[in-house]
């Protein structure tokens, strides 16, 4: 039993350098959401010690709102030949998605949260956990799944579809050639089988299979695809779809503003005041109630912006439940980078979304929801306090 | 200036004060002493809003200040350096002073963090760096300094000397007095009993949350019961 | 104080009255459950759900054991139930055939085995995770669930993601049941001798417990092995009961579900999780059986949905105030929240009426009342933890004694 288990385990490992710079840039891409989603499950950690089990169905519930935005412009699953978006509409999303995940985020906290504020830990989790199960299943009830709907690649702008591509290791000229000249012999082939098919009216499947020119026909398509192959393997190109190099920058720019505002101003040292203590932030004159709105809404704002690109650039099909996953793997990272840690949050984004593609890149697609929980356990066990150190120490 | 009357405070169902009254005027220095768990603490928390009592009234300047918020009692004047400092030790000096002045929307924050500075030059000298590398008592005057950022008009300091060395409880002490020369009221708990006594105007001696004893802090000094209870005899 | 911890040290006839009476009435129930096998033969759905509460009874009460009476928080109950179904069940399909034992012996075989498995894997949970913190431990537990779904989805020598088919089926309800009641025994017993205590201290003081030389590590790690035997028995069960298990059939939602038992029965009430188990296994399933008058499945309608919502949300805030801000008489007070349920109710008939007035919303055609389910559970625990996050039963424990004093009350007021 242990051997099968042994076998079949490392049976699908595969590692193959050429495509390692292309899933380096995907884990980026994708930890960029990580690290916006973390964000949030981090800042209500520090203010709250509670962990925001609803998040990640606030997440989902932005990225649906970005779908009914599209569908309110007309682009609809059945909406034909419709002209692409404008970046107008991109932003209107953007905002869309920021506002209702914000108020979202407010009304579970004054409705769910805060009355549990004098009561133990457990209870608060508890009641974050019904939330977060209210929302999957409540929304199973109102919003459509059944297909997932995405939204439309035709929301892109004319100028933000196509992709940058980066050649690191171009291919031998050689090989190209070959290759080209090989297409030409498979082309020639093919041609003769179907001159000589229609001269004789006969199909194809009823020749021999040692037939000669079916053979050609099968030899040089074969010759085509190993050197395709072989120049595949040998170069080195990485792809990045504008869009998502347009979310990418938005993110960058997104954090950069929290940063501004948690240090450099006066709300900023409210937040930060209350997470320390809450007694203490009170005798300096903060509004402890309004700062922890202001973190919930900043926090779901955020996630909105994450569920509103990942649905609009990396086109995820979304249901009731597609926020759960995205929500463990961005709390994952929070706890990675230092729960309560801000720039923690976004280290352990990027962390997470390059083990991600990592562990695709090695063959174990299948695999890759659980690294979340690996990675998880493995640093409660031996970092608890997180890669960049937690502003909370549990102490006894 | 402050009138406290019958206060009542419960933690769940053990009481903490029991029917509490007393009184700050205005440029005093009133003192509270006990032992430990007699209440004092919970008597400045009540007073800045951090308690809710089950019954009973607090005045400040004529107005009822019970059930206000305790951000809205900043706001109304009344500031506390609380038990054990509480400084932030997340941010930097500079930042805590800041926070100290949050309720304040004037454009004088500045200088009077100058001014604050110039009577406490340690804490100049800190100014950047993380609040919680501080010492014991640069943490303490950091605690005043926040707590006086904010120009309150009574200022609550508890337990002030805890776990500082002797010359450093004489400094704070100093200050004490020098604050309320300059005239900023200040309502006292300490542990402390003969310090308390010594620069207080006015003291009451709290005891499992009842008002045992009050008058003129030279006559509790020379009191019998005080001595043999709180000054060692 | 609290009831459960109080130490008997009875006559013997007190001593063993009451556990013989346990024990004569456990085996009156269970043998009544194998016998309403016959009457019931047409409504082989009624027994099956009266049959696999049982399983649920189990798992609650186990989960209880850990969660609520040391204080650990573990959510991730569904992977010991889950090794335990699919370790005997791929025992059974590999090695039934080829031994001599009947089929129960054989399944009392396999619960063993897959009490074992579980236990094994509530030592490997347990173990590293003693130095983690509430909130840090329920995620731990929640994601070691997850790999270990994940791990067998992809086993293909127990079916992956298709499941396991086991042969053969191996029905018994009576063991089902016999199970949960030495489950409860178990854990009650565990309560209320000298070896319960310090399972009690362990979640009501951790730092005092060890100061006073109780070995908190010894405790927790005790409680997860034993919590999680029962879980993976309750598994071994249900994949021969059910002739066929798949990974999805013990999906976080599982955990979930028995959590909510647990926390709505009251976390440290094994009454109170026997009871949740029963309420919020056997009342879904009633519904979901029942019927309008023309034969279709029960519907909520639209109105009636929000109007519940709205009607709900008032009565939550209008019984917290009753509950935080009233402090006289407790006859009085149980008098005010009763009277605020009975607003609630009025508001949701008005709230019905005005929504219906509204026409989209008449002409929705509503919802069957099996696809509110999990949404329905999800708001009951969210409301629970409002009104009432001791549970229902709080500390309370059910006792022969408590129920002798029912009748025995009165002769007291006489005299």
């Amino acid at each position: 039993m242990i051997d099968l288990v042994t076998s079949g385990a490392l049976a699908g490992l595969s590692l193959d350098p050429s495509t390692l710079p292309q899933q380096l840039v995907n884990g980026l891409l994708i930890g960029a959401i990580y690290a916006l989603i973390a964000l949030g499950y981090t800042m209500v950690y520090g203010v709250l010690r509670l962990i925001n089990f609803a998040h990640g169905e606030v997440f989902m519930l932005g990225a649906y709102a970005a779908l009914f935005v599209s569908y309110g412009f007309g682009y609809t699953a059945d909406a034909g030949d419709i002209a692409g978006g404008t970046w107008t509409l991109l932003a209107i999303m953007l905002l869309v998605s920021m506002i209702s995940c914000a108020i979202v985020g407010a009304v579970i906290e004054f409705f769910a949260y805060r009355p549990m504020r004098n009561q133990t830990r457990i209870a608060a989790l508890i009641t974050a956990i019904g939330v977060s199960l209210l929302i999957q299943y409540g929304g199973q009830l109102f919003l459509p799944a059944q297909p997932p709907p995405s939204i439309s690649e035709k929301v892109l702008p004319a100028d933000i579809r196509g992709s940058y591509d980066f050649n690191l290791i171009s291919p031998d000229p050689q090989l190209e050639s070959d290759l080209a000249a090989a297409k030409t012999a498979a082309d020639a082939a093919d041609s003769e089988l179907e001159k000589m098919l229609t001269d004789t009216g006969q199909r194809e499947f009823d020749l021999e299979p040692e037939h000669p020119l079916r053979a050609a026909k099968f030899e040089t398509i074969g010759e085509v695809r190993s050197l395709s192959a072989e120049i595949e393997n040998s170069s080195v190109s990485v792809t990045v779809p504008r869009g998502q190099a347009v979310m990418f920058g938005t993110v960058v720019l997104l954090m950069t503003l929290l940063w501004w505002l948690v240090m450099h101003t006066r709300t900023g040292r409210a937040m930060r005041a209350a997470s320390h203590d809450f007694d203490s932030a009170s005798l300096m004159g903060i509004n402890v109630n309004r700062v922890v709105t202001i973190t919930f809404i900043i926090g779901s704002a955020l996630a909105g912006a994450g569920a509103m690109m990942n649905a609009t650039f990396l086109r995820t099909p979304l249901t009731p439940f597609f926020g759960f996953m995205p929500g463990v793997k961005a709390f994952v990272a929070a706890v990675l980078g230092g729960i309560g840690n801000i720039p923690g949050a976004v280290l352990g984004g990027f962390v997470m979304g390059l083990a991600e593609t990592l562990v695709v890149w090695a063959g174990y697609g299948q695999y890759k929801d659980a690294v979340a929980f690996v990675i998880l356990i493995v640093i409660l066990l031996f970092r608890p306090g997180g890669l960049l150190g937690s502003s909370k120490v549990e102490k006894v | 200036m402050l009138q406290v009357n019958g206060l009542n405070v419960f933690y769940g169902a053990i009481q903490a004060l029991n029917d509490v009254t007393l009184e700050v005027q205005e440029g005093e220095v009133v003192s509270i002493i006990g032992s430990n768990g007699a209440g004092k603490s919970t008597l400045l928390r009540s007073i800045s809003g951090l308690n809710r009592p089950r019954t009973g009234e607090i005045k400040f300047l004529d107005e009822t200040i019970v059930g206000v918020s305790a951000d809205k009692i900043v706001d109304k004047g009344i500031s506390q350096s609380p038990e054990g400092r509480r400084i932030f030790t997340n941010m930097t000096v500079r930042e805590n002073l800041q926070l100290g002045a949050f309720s304040r929307k004037d454009n004088e924050i500045e200088s009077d963090l100058e001014k604050v500075m110039d009577r406490f030059p340690r804490v100049r000298e800190r100014l950047k760096q993380s609040a919680g590398t501080l010492s014991g008592g640069e943490q303490q005057m950091l605690a005043i300094c926040r707590a006086l950022m904010s120009n309150p008009k009574l200022l609550l300091l508890d337990e002030p000397s805890m776990g500082l060395a002797p010359n450093l409880v004489t400094e704070i002490f100093s200050i004490i007095k020098e604050l309320n020369d300059e005239g900023t009221t200040i309502l006292l708990v300490e542990q402390n009993a003969h310090r308390a006594l010594e620069v207080a105007h006015r003291a009451y001696v709290l005891e499992t949350g009842k008002v045992v004893l009050s008058g003129d802090g030279s006559d509790l000094l020379e009191d019998d019961r005080v001595k043999e209870y709180y000054l060692g005899g | 104080m609290n009831p459960a911890v109080e130490i008997q040290k009875p006559s013997l006839l007190k001593f063993w009255g009451s556990r013989v009476i346990s024990a004569i009435a456990a085996i009156a129930f269970c043998a009544g459950i194998q016998s309403l096998g016959g009457p019931l033969a047409d409504n082989e759905f009624l027994y099956r759900i009266i049959v696999l509460s049982g399983l649920y009874v189990t798992l609650a009460v186990s989960l209880n054991l850990i969660n609520g009476i040391t204080g650990q928080f573990s959510i991730g109950h569904a992977a010991f139930y889950q090794v335990g179904a699919y370790t005997a069940g791929y025992l059974t399909v590999r090695m039934f055939s080829t031994q001599q034992i009947g089929e129960v012996p054989w399944l009392i075989l396999m619960c063993l085995v897959g009490a074992a498995a579980a236990a094994i894997t509530g030592l490997i949970v347990g173990l590293p995770s003693l130095r983690l913190k509430g909130d840090y431990l329920a995620i731990v537990t929640l994601g070691f669930g997850e790999i270990i779904r994940i791990i067998a989805i992809n086993i293909d020598e127990v079916g992956g993601a298709y499941g396991l088919s086991i042969v053969p089926k191996i029905q018994s309800p009576w063991l089902i049941w016999a199970l949960a009641i030495l489950c409860i025994a178990v854990c009650r017993n565990l309560l209320k001798t000298a070896h319960g205590l310090p399972f009690l201290a362990v979640r009501e003081d951790e730092v005092a417990s060890s100061a006073m030389g109780v070995s908190t590590t010894k405790i927790k790690v005790t409680a997860f092995v034993i919590g999680s035997s029962f879980a993976g028995a309750a598994g071994a069960l249900l994949a021969h009961y059910e002739a066929f298990i798949t990974p999805d059939m013990f999906k976080m939602e599982v955990s979930f579900i028995v959590l909510t038992m647990v926390v709505i029965g009251g976390t440290g009430s094994i009454t109170g999780s026997t009871v949740a188990a029963l309420a919020l296994f056997l009342l879904p399933e009633w519904l979901r059986g029942l019927k309008e008058a023309n034969g279709d499945a029960l519907v909520v309608s639209a109105p009636q949905l929000l109007g519940a919502t709205l009607a709900i949300i008032a009565y939550i805030a209008l019984a917290r105030r009753v509950r935080d801000h009233y402090h006289g008489k407790p006859i009085q007070k149980a008098g005010f929240q009763f009277g605020v349920a009975a607003a609630s109710l009025v508001l949701f008939f008005l709230f019905k009426a005005v929504f219906a007035q509204i026409g989209g919303l008449a002409g929705h055609e509503g919802w069957e009342i099996n696809s509110l389910r999990m949404a329905i559970f999800a708001a009951v625990l969210i409301v629970i933890m409002l009104l009432r996050p001791q549970g229902v039963f709080g500390h309370h424990e059910f006792s022969w004694a408590w129920l002798k004093s029912l009748f025995v009350k009165k002769k007291q007021e006489a005299s």
